[in-house]
């Protein structure tokens, strides 16, 4: 049982979806209760992975399965869980039932298609985090498309048929190009299979990494979004229906970040300490960019779609940045994205459920007609500006030291301007839609939030204090895992020229951080903690 | 004949005399049930084809029960009996009557098995040309619509003059070598200039079959005018049995140069036929186009030669016939229904025909080539062999193709699924056709999630 509990966990929302297809599809709350149920066990299957998880550098919980074997090819059903996915898996099964909760009355029009696509969904994530063989992981990166596509699609708004092509080309444009680096990827490491651990310690020539890179990087770069590659994500987010945007943002957009900590960057180690300025410039462009953006929105619901791209520029930056800090900075700035933003769509999911408009200058003084909702509309504010005790605080942060400490320093320095500039649109927006006049007549009706709505945030609103007051236990899983990922993507070049399996490099190296030199493996991350 | 001649003939000989006996018995007693008459007889030789028999090769019947054969056999004995069950409503709401039409599926099922079990270039013509003669009668077999007939038409004149050219690139071929056998014939006609110019021609009449740009025209009508289930059948057949005349002839080794002769219309065929699909408006038009850049991908398989482009090539006709008998299975049945062919009066036929259009979905994400499904693999097992043969620019190029062409597949979802419907009552098709439908969405997902035991085969059947 338990040396199968990943397997378990990645296709139980595929057995919610074989019940769902025998209940009649009008019977809505069954239908319903049978999706909620669903993602909470998959949840509780995902706790015995969170407590059992021993800090250390190695994958756990492997799962082996030969799966296809002919002629050339050798793909296997190859699967684990280390410290840089372990909490994105959670992040995944947490939020899930969160999601689903959302849309408790928002759809009533095919709930049983729409539940089936949130579930098949889940599989799709879970099994794209968890693969280990590089071909696996193809196959669960492009099944999350199709249901995406049609909970855009289907359930989206005005624009959606517009919103979720744009959404699928750009994606899978970007996909099929993986695809392509793949293949060459297993031709050059010779007889074997798909195992992503056996591509690691490959000694590419430059000049194939470097369009190796370009085609992984292009793939990620358009999830992430990056700039200029961003132009997707707020026609998805303002089309797709609440829990469509809280699994974008909260999930689907770490697909990308994901996908360079375990594939860009360790498989092409030189390729991408090339490409680490070029990335950083288009970090920091986007950070300021969508920032600047997001300040002249209309929409609250754009506004928190641009506000992504900025923070997912924060979370590369900390990533590029290749030590200890940065790297950690960067994996909690996207778990904190996931619970903050994720928690953002959910608020503007219920004033948009209430007056049927997002416009900012629709609403005004809210907080005197619901007091709950004000409150809790702060917190996350708070957190997503990065406040001090929220989460959002603890990520930034590190990503700025670490970057500040890596030879990025000056992308740093511009970069922290968007800290400010995330204060100035979320307090503005809080300002205009929550204080002053309630003059509009229409939002004197407004009521508070409801027992169900505040459930659906107070497990986020737990998370966003936890993270941001206690972030020790968080990062010490990840540390070992990060240290192990930073030394292959950093010594290999230095294999090449010197003696091999030298696990701490010289001074002076182009990329040496003091930080990581004889930093023992498990060694918590940072010394902020008090 | 010899008890191992009539073992290796079997198939042909139940579906040939099915063929008869539906036509002599049918004029006693008409009607429609002879459908389920031919599905027997399918199913008989289908059966028949899944058994080794003692020896491989029929010499004196010129016939030869490879496992390649025996596997296309199979697959064209079920999919001729596949379209019978799903035509049988439709053909009886078109006013489509007689038994000539049971009778004739089962001949064109004949054709195609004749040919992929042929030894020598002439038994190969003969096989292509009695499936094509079928084709000709089916095309036009809608009496009361006049694009059927139309259609009916330019298939006879481009497939009559594409069989000129294969009588006379055999007959080049022959001169030069003075041989028939397919075992050594490109061997044979290496050097020879007479037989080469022969393979020109014969390319050129393979090209049409397999509607290759630049041989292609011909292909949008037919499958825009052609009865919903012909059209099924003629994109399953006729293509998979050329692929595996191809088969046949290229892997037996000899020069190079005629496989890459297929170069160009490889390339050809994947850009014209993906980007001239994106202008489509009417559904089944825009599928025609979509074969002759699927067709496209296939030729890139064979242009890569070695082992593993053909058992892609392989895989992929398999494949694609099941994606096809998926598709205009599904399309069959809501045409029948009641359905314009333009795209937008398709829009929100997904509430109308739930469980059809669903199939199609799926058919045409596979054919779009995404995962889990049959499409992606055999497009994997495609652009592998092909960057593996160092045909690195095709390769790029029917990958951006294959982008491209996410936007049309798409845009028939986009029709079904995400447009606001009138109220329509919704239809629920007969047992046996869903069983159909299930059937080859099944095999879409089991050969595209699990193409192991499918591959082993061909990697037996292709050494």
């Amino acid at each position: 049982m338990s040396d199968m509990i990943i397997t378990l966990m990645t296709f139980s929302p595929l057995v919610g979806v074989l019940l769902l297809f025998f209940i009649p599809k009008d019977s809505h709350a069954l239908l319903r209760g049978v999706a909620i149920a669903t993602t909470v066990v998959t949840f509780l299957l995902s706790l015995p992975i969170m407590f059992g998880f021993v800090t250390n550098a190695e994958f756990q919980f492997k799962e082996f399965y030969p799966w296809i074997a002919a002629g050339p090819f050798q793909m296997n059903y190859n699967v684990g869980i280390d410290g840089i996915s372990l909490w994105l898996v959670i992040l995944t099964t947490f939020t899930m039932p969160i999601a689903v909760l959302s849309t408790w009355t928002a759809v009533e029009t095919k709930v049983k298609e729409y539940m089936i696509f949130l579930l098949l969904l889940e599989v799709g994530m879970l099994g794209a985090f968890v693969a280990l063989d590089m071909f696996l992981f193809y196959i669960f990166w492009e099944l999350m498309l199709i249901p995406m596509y049609f909970i855009i699609g289907i359930w989206g708004g005005k624009n959606r048929v517009y919103a979720t092509l744009k959404f699928f080309i750009y994606t899978m444009a970007g996909s099929l190009l993986m695809l392509i680096a793949i293949i060459v990827l297993y031709f050059k490491a010779g007889a074997g299979d798909f195992n992503l651990l056996r591509f690691y310690g490959l000694n590419l020539p430059l000049a194939t990494q470097i369009w190796m890179f370009l085609a992984f990087a292009f793939a990620f770069a358009i999830k992430v979004p990056m700039f200029p590659f961003h132009t997707w994500l707020p026609d998805a987010h303002t089309e797709a229906p609440t829990a469509g945007s809280v699994i974008l943002a909260a999930i689907l957009l770490k697909m990308g970040t994901y996908g360079y900590v375990r594939f860009a960057m360790p498989l092409f180690p030189e390729a991408s300490e090339k490409f680490t300025p070029l990335i950083a410039t288009l970090a920091v462009i986007g950070i300021i960019y969508a920032s600047l953006v997001a300040m002249v929105q209309e929409d609250v619901k754009k506004l928190v779609a641009y506000s992504s791209v900025a923070h997912l520029g924060f979370v590369m930056l900390g990533v590029f940045a290749l030590n200890q800090q940065g790297v950690a900075g960067g994996m909690l700035q996207m778990l904190n994205h996931g619970i903050s933003t994720g928690a953002l769509f959910l608020i503007v999911g219920f004033i948009y459920e209430r007056r049927h408009t997002r416009l900012i200058t629709d609403f005004g003084g809210l907080s005197k007609q619901m007091p709950v909702f004000a409150t809790i509309f702060m917190i996350v504010t708070f957190s997503s500006i990065g406040l001090p005790g929220t989460n959002g605080f603890v990520g930034e942060f590190l990503v700025l030291i670490g970057s500040f400490e890596s030879k990025l320093r000056w992308y740093t320095v511009v970069a922290s301007s968007g800290v400010i500039l995330s204060a100035v649109y979320m307090l503005w927006v809080f300002q205009r839609v929550m204080f002053g006049e309630l003059n509009n007549p229409k939002n004197k009706e407004l009521k508070d939030l409801n027992a169900r709505e505040v459930a659906i945030m107070v497990p986020l609103l737990v998370m966003i204090f936890v993270m941001g007051l206690y972030p020790k236990p968080f990062i010490d899983r990840m540390a070992p895992s990060i240290d192990k990922m930073i030394q292959i993507t950093k010594v290999k070049p230095q294999v090449a020229l010197q003696a091999p399996a030298l696990p701490v490099m010289p001074a002076g190296m182009p990329m040496g951080q003091p930080a990581v030199e004889g930093m023992p493996a498990g060694h918590p991350a940072m010394p902020v903690n008090k | 004949m010899t008890v191992i001649d009539l073992w290796i003939a079997m198939p042909l000989l139940i579906l040939a005399g099915s063929a008869l006996a539906i036509l002599l018995l049918g004029a006693m007693v008409p009607g429609n049930h002879w459908t389920w008459a031919g599905v027997v007889a399918t199913a008989m030789a289908a059966a028949w084809a899944i058994q080794a028999p003692p020896a491989t090769i029929a010499p004196s019947l010129a016939l030869a029960a490879t496992p390649v054969a025996r596997l296309f056999a199979i697959l064209f004995s079920l999919t001729a009996g596949a379209v019978l069950i799903i035509s049988h409503r439709y053909n009886e709401k078109r006013g489509i009557t007689g038994e000539e039409y049971q009778a004739t599926i089962l001949f064109c099922a004949f054709g195609a098995t004749t040919l992929s079990m042929s030894t020598t270039l002439l038994i190969m013509f003969l096989g292509l040309e009695a499936m094509t003669f079928g084709f000709y009668i089916l095309v036009a077999m809608e009496l009361k619509r006049e694009v059927s007939a139309e259609a009916g038409l330019k298939y006879l004149l481009m497939g009559a003059v594409a069989a000129a050219f294969l009588a006379f690139g055999i007959g080049l071929h022959y001169a030069g070598t003075g041989s028939l056998s397919l075992a050594q014939a490109l061997q044979a006609a290496a050097g020879n200039r007479i037989a080469l110019a022969g393979w020109g021609f014969i390319l050129i009449g393979i090209a049409f079959k397999l509607s290759l740009v630049p041989a292609h025209l011909w292909t949008p009508d037919i499958y825009q005018g052609a009865p919903a289930p012909v059209t099924a059948l003629l994109s399953a057949l006729s293509k998979g049995a050329t692929v595996a005349m191809l088969l046949l002839i290229l892997p037996s080794g000899g020069s190079d140069t005629i496989r890459h002769l297929l170069w160009w219309p490889a390339l050809l065929s994947m850009v014209v036929g993906n980007l001239a699909a994106l202008l489509q408006t009417k559904v089944r038009r825009m599928l025609g186009y979509s074969s002759i850049a699927q067709m496209g991908y296939v030729a890139l398989a064979l242009v890569s030669g070695t082992t593993g482009g053909y058992r892609a090539a392989a895989y992929y006709s398999v494949a694609y016939a099941i994606m096809s008998l998926a598709a205009f299975g599904a399309i069959t049945l809501i045409e029948r229904d009641g359905a314009g062919d333009s795209l937008e009066e398709w829009q929100g036929l997904g509430r109308r025909n739930p469980f059809p259009a669903g199939i199609l979905a799926l058919a045409l994400f596979a054919l779009a080539g995404i995962p889990p499904t049959a499409g992606f693999t055999g497009k994997f097992l495609i652009f592998t062999a092909a960057i593996k043969a160092g045909e690195i620019p095709l390769a790029i190029i029917g990958i951006i193709t294959a982008a491209i062409s996410v936007y049309y597949y798409l845009a028939v979802v986009v029709s079904l699924y995400m447009h606001e419907p009138g109220d329509r009552e919704e239809v629920f098709p007969a047992l046996p056709e869903s069983a159909v439908l299930i059937a080859t969405g099944a095999a879409i997902l089991v050969i595209g999630a699990f193409p192991a035991p499918l591959l082993r085969l061909l990697a037996a059947a292709l050494p």
